[in-house]
């Protein structure tokens, strides 16, 4: 009579439980992944979807903030500082850093620096903060895409 | 004096640009929409009509908004 095989035979040595389940694992490095993303995302904007092939996505946020960012500095709006004097000119520092690698682009392009004193300045300094939050919007988008849902 | 060719790149960068308050309006509404066109949606129809839509609304909110506050200017 032939003995079946039993996986689960007394005889055999139990098998090592891992501490860490393998979905687990994948999860962390995904995470991990779609982190790196959205960074890289909004270091240089269409970075992150092109660093996921989506080619489309990443030309547009990339000519769309960089239109944004050299039109509002060129218009001499206000690019705020780190240093600002109240809570205004921090959350205007928050969005005008969203732009990443472009926030310096357009310092460099702004030698002379901020006029308000017109309308322009000041539509100008409304493009540099739209820039800003419209790469953080795109690198969120990144990461969501990353880490795969629906985008 | 001439000018080294980075100085003089930095240069041109420098000349201001003078948007009117509608042209910068019709800028940014174009800009935004194109951007959420693509973020928003992934076929190319769905993309061009969400795209004119959004153009569509900007415009008219903008306006809305311009033609609200206008007796408060008076």
């Amino acid at each position: 009579m032939r003995e079946e095989h039993n996986d689960a035979s007394p005889l055999q040595p139990p098998t090592q439980v891992e501490a860490v389940p393998p979905s687990t694992r994948e999860n962390g490095a995904s995470e991990a992944r779609a982190l790196g993303i959205a960074f890289a995302g909004w270091i240089l904007p269409g970075l992150g979807h092109a660093l996921q092939r989506m080619w489309g996505r990443a030309v547009v946020v990339f000519l769309c903030v960089g239109i944004l960012v050299l039109v509002g500095a060129t218009m001499r709006g206000n690019l705020f500082t780190s240093n600002g004097s109240d809570a205004f000119d921090s959350l205007g520092y928050v969005a005008d850093i969203g732009s990443g690698s472009f926030y310096f682009l357009g310092r460099s392009v702004e030698r002379n620096g901020a006029d308000v004193s017109h309308a322009g300045g000041d539509y100008g300094t409304r493009f540099l903060a739209t820039a800003g939050v419209l790469n953080l919007l795109a690198a969120l988008h990144a990461y969501e895409a990353a880490r795969g849902r629906k985008a | 004096m001439r000018m080294k060719p980075l100085e003089a790149a930095k240069h041109e960068l420098c000349v201001a640009v003078m948007l009117t308050h509608i042209q910068s309006f019709l800028l940014f509404a174009a800009v935004i929409s194109v951007a959420f066109g693509f973020l928003g949606r992934r076929r190319p129809k769905d993309r061009i009509k969400y795209i004119l839509w959004s153009f569509l609304l900007f415009l008219l909110v903008g306006i809305g908004i311009g033609w609200a506050m206008y007796p408060f200017s008076h």
